[in-house]
């Protein structure tokens, strides 16, 4: 009885073990970090929080607004095309109306516009917000007037709305240069290539990645500067780079896949070696880049189909569902996962254009349609 | 009672005259020998590679922004014709070689539209400059997108890709840049059209009653704005290998601050086009030399700034008769 007793509390003692080993593991941040980043604060800590939607629960069908990006590029294409799909087929006995509004990617069209949505008494808003400043009061005043707000692929200063679908920015930007860190054996000279200074995306993940790159000594970053998210302004800039640093770059942070490309095309011009490139995408054009030039990188994701899931919760929260205050599609969406090099094949597809992102959730009919396949 | 009532010596007049007439040129040996102590890095002939190349692309722009500057005016539309261009050609070509050429005189043609719709809101219908081009811009903006359906992408041909040749330091862009500075510097000063350029920026009422079609003089000059930025755009896009959308971003004010830097005056009738290669050389060697440094953006932009803002006070103490 005695050795059952003991069997079983050295059992318990082991499981218990485990548990805690997983929990360590699946905090990669420490509190220094924490502390420093009140983004990383704000996330982890809304990812516990649960909001009470009672006071919003209304029997359908709705009529839900989207304030989205709007005609801009191809990724704001797709998310649109997403959402008019989606809102298809969940068919009119669920949403009866989409109010949509393209703010052009510019925060100053996007103010008025929210007002104008508003005006139009929607029973959810969902926002893209085209500014962190510019749209919080808009978001304050939604929320004042009743209508719940659901921030979709970016945020607001303020921390008045019911829930943010997106991902751990800063997680992402550590994700890939973690990744580099280990490619590199935690030694060589790397380069970061940012988004556009002082928008937040950009910000976030430059920070995320600095904290790893500082937390290895063995890396050197040779120069950090921006790209502007541009293909163009990122090859011009890896030409600067090359012709100072030469084959000293062992490796590049990049923060988006547009600006990758232009680095791959300024490798490829100048006939050297392309080195591991922590900062792809599941964007069809770098991958095929990737796969022609059998590139060495890993890939982050901001999906155009996460409208899905911020359609999905804008229901929930209209049908009183709790909700946590921080979604990451990563948990909801398939292959939304970050990713590397070893899984490119299965990414790529041969018959989307460049511009395409995936993943795409709607059929290949509509890709067609929209003239993302390619056609000989 | 005004200092400026009194002649002003001789020996100020010849340094007034000096800072006009070279003070792009000084500046620029200034610093190209600060980079030997700063930024050793800058004469390697990777470097070189990368000025030229990168050089070329906003110079050709600024022939045109500099022939526009000449007439009084100034054109806020050739981003807007840069990034047309791009679409053009992956749109009309579809990643297709052999429709390259079509494809370049579809961008030609709208680029010359363009160039003939601000000279006819400057000179017809007396709209201002700035607002005519910015309005330019913003239409040629909406129409693109109206056209891609907000998908500025398609397929550019690998052809295109001959703009990355070089051979050393002696870039396609680099060439074709030279070429058509010569050109221009020699319609500039040789021929008839080239001095009623001049005449026509510096008084259009007396270049009006000597006889001269001012309406006719300033419109080319918006037309041939417009044609360089075709021809900037195509270099663009095959330097990129996409369709970006910020494919230009910042040629407008570039051009326009390499013109004034290179001593051509936003009166009109004052100014050159060795001028204006001299002030791109300066600001791309200044944000090349930034780069090297290490200087971050903030920085980078404060520089240029400065630089302009120099450039122009002198200038402008300078030409104070």
């Amino acid at each position: 009885m005695k050795k059952i007793m003991l069997l079983g509390l050295l059992a318990m003692l082991m499981l218990g073990a485990v548990v805690f080993a997983q929990d360590a593991e699946e905090s990669p941040y420490t509190q220094e970090e924490i502390d420093a980043s009140p983004y990383l604060t704000s996330v982890l800590a809304r990812q516990d929080e649960e909001y009470d939607t009672t006071a919003f629960k209304k029997d359908g069908p709705y009529r839900i607004a989207l304030a989205a990006q709007g005609t801009s590029n191809a990724w704001s294409a797709l998310f649109d095309a997403h959402a008019n799909w989606y809102v298809e087929e969940l068919g009119t006995d669920v949403i009866s109306e989409l109010l949509y509004a393209d703010a052009t990617a510019s925060a100053d069209v996007q103010v008025p516009q929210v007002e104008d949505l508003l005006a139009q008494e929607p029973d959810a808003l969902i926002l893209v917000p085209m500014g962190a400043a510019a749209l919080s009061a808009p978001v304050e005043r939604a929320m004042a007037q009743g209508v719940p707000v659901i921030l979709c692929a970016s945020t607001v200063e303020t921390d008045d709305f019911v829930t943010e679908v997106g991902t751990n920015l800063y997680g992402s930007g550590a994700y890939l240069a973690q990744w580099l860190v280990d490619e590199l054996g935690g030694e060589g000279n790397v380069v970061m290539m940012t988004g556009i200074p002082g928008v937040s995306t950009s910000d976030i993940m430059q920070s995320g990645a600095e904290a790893v790159f500082a937390a290895n000594p063995g890396i050197t970053v040779l120069d950090t500067q921006p790209g502007q998210w541009s293909t163009a302004e990122g090859k011009t800039l890896m030409e600067t780079w090359l012709s100072q640093y030469g084959d000293e770059i062992d490796g590049i942070w990049s923060g988006g896949a547009q600006m990758s490309q232009g680095i791959v095309s300024a490798y490829l011009d100048a006939g050297v070696e392309i080195p591991p490139i922590g900062g792809g995408e599941f964007a069809n054009g770098f991958l095929r880049q990737a796969i022609e030039n059998e590139i060495s990188f890993a890939a982050w994701q901001y999906p155009n189909a996460m409208v899905k899931l911020c359609i999905d919760t804008a229901i929930q929260v209209l049908q009183g569902e709790s909700v946590p205050r921080f979604i990451d599609f990563q948990d909801y969406i398939e292959n939304t996962q970050n990713f590397d090099d070893s899984k490119v094949e299965e990414y790529f597809n041969s018959t989307w254009s460049d511009d395409v992102s995936g993943p795409i959730l709607f059929p290949e009919e509509k890709l067609a349609e929209l003239g993302f396949i390619v056609t000989e | 009672m005004s200092a400026e009532m009194w002649p002003l010596p001789s020996t100020t007049i010849a340094v007034r005259r000096f800072i006009v007439q070279y003070g792009v040129y000084v500046s620029l040996g200034i610093v190209l020998v600060a980079g030997i102590f700063l930024t050793p890095n800058l004469y390697s002939s990777q470097t070189l590679e990368v000025i030229f190349k990168q050089g070329a692309q906003l110079g050709i722009v600024a022939i045109g922004q500099t022939l526009v500057l000449l007439v009084s005016g100034l054109d806020l539309s050739m981003t807007g014709v840069i990034f047309m261009t791009s679409v053009v050609i992956a749109r009309v070509s579809n990643g297709n070689d052999q429709m390259l050429i079509p494809a370049f005189i579809v961008a030609y043609g709208l680029g010359g539209l363009v160039g003939l719709a601000n000279g006819f809101l400057v000179t017809k219908r007396k709209v201002p400059p700035f607002v005519a081009t910015l309005g330019v811009l913003i239409l040629v903006q909406g129409a693109v997108q109206a056209y891609t359906l907000g998908v500025p992408g398609g397929f550019v041909p690998d052809g295109l890709g001959i703009v990355n040749q070089s051979f050393g330091f002696i870039t396609i862009p680099l060439i074709l840049w030279i070429i058509l500075s010569v050109i221009f510097i020699g319609v500039l000063r040789l021929t008839p059209y080239g001095r009623r350029i001049y005449a026509v920026g510096s008084n259009p009422i007396a270049a009006r009653l000597s006889g001269l079609s001012v309406n006719w003089l300033v419109t080319s000059a918006y037309v041939l704005c417009s044609l360089c930025a075709v021809t900037s755009g195509i270099i663009l896009t095959g330097y990129v290998g996409y369709v970006d959308r910020f494919i230009a971003s910042g040629f407008d004010l570039d051009s326009i601050a390499a013109a004034v830097i290179g001593g051509t005056s936003f009166a009109g009738g004052r100014g050159s086009l060795l001028g204006t290669i001299a002030g791109v050389l300066l600001i791309q060697v200044l944000s090349t030399m930034a780069l090297l440094l290490g200087l971050d953006i903030q920085v980078q932009l404060i520089i240029k700034g400065l630089v302009i803002l120099v450039a122009v006070a002198l200038y402008s103490a300078a030409r104070v008769e």
